[in-house]
């Protein structure tokens, strides 16, 4: 049948538009030669060692870490707060805050590190890491905030009813039965929170000093400047990386299938 | 007897709708009273005030002697059982049933204790590790009740608990429920809009219309007497006959209908020359081809008739007011056009408040 | 009543962390964009003496003594060489000579023998009253010069509106290829990302998992990766160009990278997914049997179609083009890093302003534009998104 095979040759076209790219990638990772060109001459793993070694991709991974961390625990912290808040339907203007909160996702990040850049630099927060922090964390809230409303949205309202019947103190009630319930969202909320700080660059250069290059800031000057395949081996921690979160998200979403 | 449980003058308002209406209510220790009634009637609302989870606009609620209304949920001390279930997705099913006992710090060997003798008594014994998401709903429900029963409350609240269960489960649930509330001596307010359901299992039957409640009495008394023409009506089948009163004596009235025939009926209450209604439930009327003496009997014309099984149900045309009759399965055929009489005994005939 | 109003007290605790940092650190810096954007205080703050005075001028006659000494006055006290050299730009950027103007004059005034007796007796220029009128101008302390210089309007020395000279007049350019771009990013998602959500919504078992997965991973990839897997894909000795040169499709490299192609590939690769997403959910909500109803009401395929699916994706795919177009008129990174000089967006020329010469006026009013229209079209996909089903 024509329509058929178009179809599939239709798709298998756009599969491989869409993956190719990251498959292409990840063999220069391991190139010898000094360019970022196949064919690969031999194998080596030279560019992990850079990216170990060299003071510039060491400190960008340690400082993405940092403020990967930091970020992830403000933002699910403020998120979670705030996605139990809004779990009132009688509150007013609930409709205003969650548009609110979810707004950072929308705004031009260049708009957003422009207005930035001036304010923090005016509390004295310029080129610091809690600049840094507090710039990733506006704009991975809103994954939060997203991932942990839907979580509690799943939750039966009866069955915290339930457990207040069965002799459970409010307080309890929510560490025994809201919270367990609510934990995969939180954390994927905060794998989330914490990939959107990893490959934020656009706050990054209007916000971080030299201090605090991320992995990603790095990256991008390094693809500007001096392009060399341990953009390739870096790349290659990336998707090993997304590949693990992904994981996780996976096996925290079945575990919370399996209860339901 | 002492009232056990009482309602005193409750209202309910939910923005300017009210939902309960100054509303009275005794209930004794060890009685199983179902709440009756269509949905948004009320009843649902009286039980969850009764919870905790809804404080009552205006009125009292007393259990024992001591007024709750100020006391929250978790201090009220009675098990509640939900039509979702509302098992804890996340905890298995003996950590469902000991959830309770842990909240009043019992100790954990007589946690162990109690959860297998309530595991037993709603003989899921083999289930005590297995995920509420890997049982059947009857199982759930079984879940439900063993953990609202294992920390031996005051009172047991069910809120429409069978109603996600098909009809062969429901009704072996039923009778699951009476014999457990007879055996533990149990306090039991049952929420349901089933009327059979009610009728089953209750002692006492509230019909609620309307945030009020109709009528309260036996399963006998709200059937075969039913004080008003909802819960004749939501009760069963009835058929509804319209007259004037012609005179009242000693607790019978006769009534005159506009096709001219008299009926005599049980009146508790009715005055001459008043319009009222007649309710005849349709099993307690007799087809015969003379008019039967000593009792009331109106000329009639048969429609139609349908045979369902264990009962024939039979369509009459009478010159004021169709009829219908459910006869016995011994019963002969009747073909559209026979003429015939209806017959039925003056106390199935009463007078309703109109 | 009490227990609701304590419900309602717990719950505006639980927002007011987050609520109070967005404000803080969301809000405010917009708003400060915003008003960056529309003031003009470079010249007030120095010159506080000579705005009292100013004020009234009739903005004809001779400049007075008066004005000439609390201009003195104001020069003499300044300190801060950073913010007088933000003045003397802008006054310049007002009227050419300021700069040669102002330096003589600042460094007569600071001659420490004693300031001269007045200004003209430093420069003739300053018995002009262009001159002065350019710093009366310059008191106030908003304008629009920026909001109209974002879309290449100016005021004249007469004070009316009127269009910039092409010489200054880039914004609009550049805001017509933003869109542009967008919009051709935006086209190029719909024509493959709508066939392709079709043929996943029909896809069962291990296919459907496999082409919502080639969707998904992307999407969860670092954009820095996928623009680095570009750049390794498109550049003169990459991939593509080896394959096309191997299969004799070309006899010399084509120019991929550093250019519209280029960045047009890229940024689709990285929006697909906003597009395939938004129509894959919508079509998953179609009942199967409409397309058999539709024919087995005499409709050939295609017709049952375009009167029957189509309709129904179309709020899909509306909102799935807004999604697109929004993310696209935001782009930095890959016109950064993939596009040639000709192919920098919107963001690019505020970053340039902002970090490349700390213009941060005009910064702020390209700002502006932007948000704005990224609000406006979020407000329309906002209002499509929570459309009940059936309403497209």
């Amino acid at each position: 049948m024509p329509l058929k095979l178009t179809r599939a040759v239709f798709a298998s076209l756009t599969v491989l538009f869409l993956i190719a790219p990251l498959i292409a990638i990840l063999p220069l990772a391991f190139t010898s030669s000094v360019i970022l060109t196949y064919p690969i001459p031999s194998w080596s793993l030279r560019w992990f060692e850079e990216l170990f070694t060299a003071d510039a991709w060491r400190r960008a991974i340690v400082n993405s870490l940092i403020i990967g961390g930091g970020t992830t625990a403000v933002a699910t912290a403020l998120g979670t707060a705030a996605s139990l808040g809004l779990r009132n339907h009688l509150l007013f203007f609930r409709g205003s805050f969650r548009t609110l909160f979810l707004l950072p996702m929308v705004v031009p990040a260049v708009v957003l590190g422009v207005g930035l850049q001036v304010l923090l630099a005016r509390l004295g927060l310029a080129n610091s890491y809690a600049g840094v922090i507090i710039a990733h964390t506006v704009v991975a809230v809103p994954f939060v905030v997203v991932s942990v409303t839907g979580a509690l949205s799943g939750i039966d309202k009866r069955v915290e009813l339930a457990a207040q019947s069965l002799g459970a103190a409010p307080a309890t009630v929510f560490r025994r039965v809201t919270l367990p319930l609510a934990m995969p969202g939180v954390l994927s909320g905060a794998v989330l929170a914490f990939a959107t700080s990893l490959d934020e660059v656009v706050l990054t250069l209007f916000v971080a000093g030299p201090n605090q290059r991320t992995l990603a800031r790095q990256m991008f000057s390094s693809i500007r400047e001096n392009i060399s395949p341990a953009i390739a081996a870096a790349a290659f921690l990336f998707i090993a990386a997304t590949v693990a979160i992904g994981l996780v998200v996976v096996l925290s979403r079945s575990m919370m299938a399996k209860r339901r | 007897m002492a009232e056990f449980i009482r309602f005193d003058q409750i209202t309910k308002f939910y923005g300017a709708l009210c939902v309960v209406e100054n509303l009275t209510l005794g209930i004794e220790k060890g009685e199983f009273v179902s709440l009756l009634g269509p949905s948004g009637s009320g009843k649902t609302t009286l039980l969850m005030m009764l919870a905790g989870f809804e404080a009552p606009t205006s009125g009292e609620i007393v259990v024992n002697g001591l007024a709750i209304n100020g006391v929250p949920t978790h201090k009220r001390d009675m098990g509640v059982v939900f039509q979702s279930y509302a098992l804890f997705p996340h905890m298995s099913v003996g950590e469902n049933i000991a959830f309770p006992l842990q909240m009043r710090g019992t100790a954990r060997a007589e946690i162990e204790q109690r959860v297998a003798r309530a595991l037993d008594m709603v003989q899921l014994s083999a289930l005590r590790d297995r995920w509420p998401s890997q049982l059947s709903g009857g199982q759930q429900q079984r879940v439900a009740l063993a953990r609202a029963l294992v920390f031996e409350p005051r009172v047991v609240l069910m809120d429409e608990p069978l109603g996600a269960l098909d009809k062969q489960l429901r009704e072996q649930m039923q009778l699951d429920i009476r014999d457990l509330h007879r055996r533990l001596g149990l306090t039991i307010v049952f929420v349901t809009h089933d009327q059979s359901e009610a009728l089953t299992m209750s002692d006492r039957v509230a019909v609620f219309n309307k945030g009020k409640i109709e009528q309260i009495g036996t399963p006998r008394q709200v059937y075969d007497q039913p004080a008003t023409r909802f819960v004749a009506e939501f009760i069963g089948e009835t058929n509804l006959v319209e007259g004037v009163v012609e005179r009242v004596s000693g607790g019978e009235a006769l009534v005159k209908l506009p096709s001219g025939a008299t009926l005599c009926a049980v009146a508790d209450s009715a005055v001459a020359g008043q319009t009222v209604h007649l309710s005849i439930r349709p099993e307690r009327i007799d087809l015969s081809d003379s008019r039967r003496p000593g009792g009331n009997s109106l000329e009639t014309e048969v429609t139609d008739s349908v045979y369902q099984g264990d009962h024939l149900r039979v369509q009459l045309k009478n010159p004021a007011h169709p009829l219908i009759a459910k006869l016995g399965r011994r019963s002969q055929e009747y073909p559209p056009g026979t003429k015939i009489y209806a017959s039925f005994a003056a106390d199935d005939c009463r007078v309703i408040a109109p | 009543m009490t227990r609701l109003r304590s419900r309602t007290a717990r719950s505006l605790l639980l927002l007011a962390p987050l609520f109070v940092f967005l404000v803080w650190f969301f809000v405010w810096p917009l708003v400060g964009m915003m008003s960056q954007s529309v003031s003009d205080s470079a010249v007030l703050n120095l010159l506080p003496r000579s705005a009292g005075i100013l004020t009234n001028w009739d903005r004809r006659s001779a400049p007075s003594a008066e004005m000439q000494q609390a201009l003195i006055a104001d020069l003499r006290a300044v300190q801060d060489t950073q913010a007088l050299g933000d003045m003397v730009r802008r006054l310049n950027s007002a009227r050419s000579g300021f700069r040669t103007l102002m330096t003589r004059t600042v460094s007569a005034v600071s001659d420490p023998a004693g300031p001269p007796a007045d200004l003209v007796s430093i420069d003739k220029r300053w018995e002009k009253p262009e001159f002065w009128i350019a710093i009366a101008d310059a008191l106030s302390p908003y304008t629009d010069r920026n909001l109209l210089a974002a879309i290449d309007f100016g005021r004249n020395a007469e004070g009316a509106i009127e269009k910039l000279p092409p010489d200054q007049s880039v914004n609009l350019v550049i805001m017509a290829r933003t869109f542009w771009i967008a919009a051709l990013v935006t086209v190029a998602c719909a024509a493959i990302g709508f066939p392709y959500a079709l043929i996943a919504a029909s896809a069962t078992g291990w296919k459907r998992d496999l082409l919502l997965g080639a969707v998904l991973l992307p999407l969860w990839t670092s954009l820095l990766v996928r623009t680095a897997a570009w750049f390794i894909l498109l550049q003169e000795k990459g991939l593509i160009n080896d394959l096309l040169l191997a299969l004799h499709v070309t006899s010399a490299p084509l120019a991929l990278i550093f250019n519209r192609t280029g960045v047009i590939i890229a940024m689709t690769h990285v929006l697909l997914p906003f597009m395939v997403l938004p129509v894959y959910s919508v079509l998953i909500t179609i009942p199967k049997n409409l397309m058999p109803a539709a024919a087995s009401l005499g409709a050939p395929p295609w017709r049952a179609f375009v009167r029957v699916l189509l309709p129904l994706s179309l709020r899909g795919i509306a909102s799935g083009s807004l999604l697109v177009f929004i993310s696209a008129i935001g782009y930095y990174i890959t016109p950064a890093l993939i596009g040639g000089p000709g192919d920098q967006m919107i963001s690019s020329i505020i970053a340039f302003y902002a970090t490349g010469t700390a213009n941060w006026g005009m910064a702020g009013a390209l700002g502006v534009v932007l948000l704005v229209a990224t609000l406006l079209l979020y407000s329309v996909y906002a209002r499509i998104s929570s459309e009940e089903p059936g309403r497209a």
